[in-house]
């Protein structure tokens, strides 16, 4: 009987490895006592939130994060992202399963830290959290979806190996003008076909 | 694609409605040869409030049970259930249970229909890999209809239960996707 591979056939998704330690970052569990102050902080940042949230931008209160970061539900994989460097948090990234029977997960970003901006830290915490989610989780496919006017984050998610698969056109309005909805998505087949290659 | 998925030879899978179907629940569990074969703990009937709270707060709050009411086609009787319990996603896998609860439909092909209309409902549906069960050495006739619906014996877990002055054994089946879709010619 030919079972696939039970891991990816490098180092980078042996079993016994550290699935989430990355080049510069590690995904974590959230400290929400300490980690609730600065993703408050990180909420006063409209550009921040416009960059990640189709709502409109608003911030929140060191409690409502808090009681935000400590919901558990078993659909959702939250990390925060740190520094490899310092251990500093710099933003977060989870997996929502969108369908286990589908094996589909959306997952989202943020990088808060305006300094970690541009520099390859969110890329690599999004390369962590897709082998989380093919290597652990043994998702089919994830998805997500960006703003036209973030073209710095679909850089990123190309570069993680995400494709663009399609727009809802104009479906967001800032500062007078319409902006599209990109979806990217990327396939178990093309994760580990490209982590073969590295 | 177009068959009805949940419907067998002999019964289909329906939905269980606490209120209608808990009285039936109860009353199976008065029945001591039922018990026996479907848990290992010490007999103990519940009473149908109990139970009726019980599938209710399942059916609210469990994301890893599915569970069916079996009834049969030709009068649309209920004469038992099954369900996969503890269905871990991650890896595909779960464990299901079945119990024929009217004694007149127990070893008339039955639950073996019933089985095999969940095994469809399991890998077709649910896109499962590998549904699993623990039998009890004492039951040959389920374990009989188990290898008809498809499962493999896959170890035994010996003398764990004491019953009636004598040691028998935790038998464990599965059955894998691939040896399910070849049994069936699925592709």
């Amino acid at each position: 009987m030919n079972h696939e591979p039970l891991t990816p056939p490098n180092d980078q998704g042996a079993v016994n490895g550290d699935l989430l330690a990355g080049r510069l970052v590690r995904l974590t569990a959230f400290n929400p006592e300490a980690d609730a102050v600065l993703i408050a902080g990180w909420s006063r940042d409209t550009e921040y939130h416009r960059l990640g949230d189709d709502g409109w931008a608003y911030p929140q209160s060191v409690k409502q994060v808090r009681e935000r970061l400590e919901r558990h539900s078993d659909r959702s994989f939250g990390f925060a992202i740190r520094t490899l460097s310092d251990d500093r948090l710099i933003g977060d990234i989870g997996v929502w399963i969108e369908s286990w029977v589908h094996r589909e997960g959306w997952v989202g970003i943020g990088i808060g830290e305006r300094g970690y901006w541009g520099n390859g830290y969110g890329t690599d915490a999004m390369r962590l959290v897709l082998r989380f989610a093919f290597a652990e989780l043994n998702l089919q496919r994830v998805s997500l979806g960006v703003y036209a006017y973030n073209p710095r984050a679909q850089r990123s998610y190309e570069k993680a190996g995400f494709r663009h698969e399609g727009v809802v056109r104009g479906d967001c309005h800032r500062d007078g003008r319409h902006w599209d909805s990109v979806f990217m998505g990327i396939l178990r087949d093309e994760w580990l076909a490209m982590i073969d290659d590295q | 694609m177009d068959s009805n998925l949940f419907c067998g030879q002999l019964v289909r899978l329906s939905a269980i409605n606490p209120a209608t179907d808990a009285e039936a629940f109860a009353r199976w569990e008065v029945d001591s040869e039922y018990m026996r074969q479907l848990d290992s703990g010490p007999h103990l009937p519940h009473p149908i409030k109990k139970i009726k709270e019980g599938i209710e707060k399942e059916q609210q709050e469990d994301p890893n049970t599915v569970a069916f009411s079996v009834r049969t086609l030709a009068d649309d009787k209920l004469i038992g259930f099954v369900a996969f319990d503890g269905i871990n996603w991650q890896h595909g896998d779960t464990f299901v249970a079945i119990g024929i609860g009217d004694p007149a439909y127990r070893g008339n092909g039955y639950g073996t229909d019933a089985m095999c209309v969940m095994l469809r409902y399991g890998f077709m549906e649910l896109n499962l890999q590998r549904i699993q069960l623990d039998a009890f050495s004492y039951n040959e006739r389920a374990i009989k209809s188990y290898l008809k619906a498809g499962f493999v014996l896959e170890g035994q877990q010996r003398g764990t239960l004491l019953r009636n002055g004598r040691r028998w054994d935790f038998v464990y089946m599965g059955v894998l996707r691939e040896e399910w879709l070849a049994m069936h010619n699925e592709p």
